[in-house]
């Protein structure tokens, strides 16, 4: 029932939902520090005692032990003893450029383009599937978010194309593509959507929602598709331009050593 | 009544039965929590506070979790603001895609943020379950919709506005059900001679059909289906091309079914 009341708790639900495969301490690692780097976990906010956190993520304690003593090294969380106590998010957004260029360097450019390809199946087949399945009200509900979407910071840009990536999910009736939206979100949507960084990709973002919501309304799904897919593939040739700007930088200033990305900690 | 020449009685008064055997028996237990929760609101000399609601609230929900077959996923009330404030007195069943796979828990309450202040507060009131209700102060179904912020379930809402001295809402009550439960009961009872029926919901879209084109979830198109659903004055009648599908409204539910033959 309460469909849109907690917007933004999704994308928290599906941080705290179990891990599989290989490397899962990194796993947790990766998707906390992009929780926090995100804000969906906010400055101040208590984590999960780390048996709690290991029963929800379904990784034994040692590893989620382990995830938060990386956190703390990296200033991102602080712990505090007694009652009280427990893990508490330590972040303010200051140090976000560093992170995120930190995961720019880390990932390959065969990398980001395949997330690329995997996250234009899933958003572009929703949009497509929304165009012929939306009904006015669903219209006009999407236009009262994109009204009410502030892109005037990185971060508000950010989470409103979250917000408007989910909620055309949604309206492709599909719970897995719905599902898949969510998870790839949490994992990914700091890095995907990096460009947001510049003033003019947020009003080009902004005026791509436009469109597309007038592509729904046209009920022309291969229109909505390709809306989606052309945005997101924008959004990952900036990050490789990105990547490049920084490879550069990273070899005039390290004679001799290659790309390796310098494991920085965002400031206290 | 408009019936079809050549019809006595509907071809799909088989298939509405169906659907009131489904949906009634939940609208029932509805009608008792609303009776409930405003006689608690309405005894004279004594305000009803937030913690005792959110029991008797309690109370009345958790049997509906106990069948580990049945098809509800979360059940409650939901508070006007003028009454408790913004307040979801709201519970999940154990099971739900949310809760991971992990053992059920029993139930849990639903924490919503209900500070108006806050960045992710929405007003509930402007939503299609607790919108509809309150406008025609009648029972309603609502969906089907993935409920991502909850459960992630494929929903169906049915929700009932409760009123205090006949005249004051103070709020609704509700459960949510599995669409995937609601096809299981209902496709094998929908027979309507021979030909595909499909229900759809107020807006035209498709809560179940036994046509193998037409999933649930999207919109019938059918010409002449959007002036009918606009106009609520026919409970029965007949559209599409050469009039060959019938259609009929399932009592006040704001279903309705339409049959007729499959796209070749």
């Amino acid at each position: 029932m309460p469909q849109s009341i907690r917007a933004g708790s999704a994308t928290r639900a599906a941080i705290f939902a179990p891990l599989d495969g290989a490397g899962r301490a990194e796993l947790v690692l990766q998707r906390l520090t992009d929780a926090i780097v995100l804000g969906v976990l906010h400055d101040g906010e208590r984590l999960p005692s780390e048996a709690e956190l290991a029963r929800q993520l379904g990784v034994a304690t040692v590893t989620a032990r382990e995830a938060l003593e990386i956190l703390r090294r990296n200033n991102l969380v602080h712990t505090k003893r007694g009652r009280d106590g427990g893990s508490f998010v330590t972040f303010t957004g200051g140090g976000a450029t560093d992170l995120q260029d930190d995961r720019l360097l880390a990932w390959s450019r065969v990398q980001m383009r395949d997330l690329g390809v995997h996250y234009s199946a899933i958003a572009g087949l929703a949009a497509e599937l929304a165009a012929d399945r939306a009904s006015a009200a669903d219209i006009s509900n999407l236009e009262h978010i994109l009204d009410h979407t502030d892109a005037g910071t990185a971060d508000a840009a950010r989470r409103g194309q979250g917000t408007f990536r989910l909620e055309v999910a949604a309206l492709s009736q599909s719970p897995r593509l719905v599902r898949e939206e969510l998870r790839l979100q949490a994992e990914f949507g700091s890095l995907l959507w990096l460009s947001l960084r510049e003033p003019l990709r947020r009003e080009r973002c902004k005026a791509v929602q436009r469109e597309t919501v007038a592509a729904l309304v046209a009920e022309d799904g291969a229109r909505a598709r390709q809306l989606t897919v052309s945005q997101i593939t924008e959004s990952i040739e900036w990050l490789i331009e990105a990547k490049a700007v920084l490879e550069q930088k990273g070899r005039s200033t390290m004679t001799g050593s290659t790309s390796s990305p310098v494991p920085t900690g965002a400031p206290a | 009544m408009t019936i079809a020449p050549g019809h006595t009685t509907p071809p799909t008064d088989a298939c509405v039965a169906s659907i009131a055997d489904v949906f009634d028996p939940v609208f029932s237990r509805l009608e008792q929590w609303a009776d409930l929760v405003e006689r608690s609101a309405a005894r004279p000399g004594r305000v009803l506070d937030r913690a005792e609601l959110d029991l008797l609230v309690e109370k009345l929900v958790r049997a509906e979790f106990d069948d580990s077959n049945g098809c509800v996923i979360g059940a409650g009330f939901v508070s006007a603001p003028n009454f408790m404030g913004w307040h979801l007195a709201w519970w999940l069943g154990g099971k739900n895609a949310a809760s991971g796979g992990l053992p059920a828990a029993g139930i849990r309450h639903l924490e919503t943020v209900e500070d108006p202040l806050e960045e992710s507060f929405r007003d509930y009131t402007a939503l299609e379950w607790w919108r509809v209700p309150a406008r025609t102060g009648r029972r309603h179904i609502t969906g089907p919709y993935v409920d991502y912020l909850c459960t992630d379930e494929y929903t169906l809402t049915l929700t009932l506005p409760v009123y205090r001295g006949g005249s004051e809402l103070i709020g609704v009550v509700g459960i949510d059900l599995s669409v995937d439960q609601i096809e299981r009961d209902l496709v094998p009872r929908l027979d309507a001679g021979g030909v595909a029926v499909t229900i759809i919901n107020a807006s035209g879209r498709v809560v179940v059909s036994t046509d193998a084109h037409l999933a649930t979830g999207a919109l019938l198109r059918l010409p002449g289906l959007t002036e009918l659903l606009a106009d609520r004055t026919l409970p029965t009648t007949t559209l599409g091309r050469g009039n060959a599908h019938s259609f009929q409204w399932c009592g006040r539910t704001g279903l309705a079914v339409v049959a007729g033959p499959a796209p070749g």
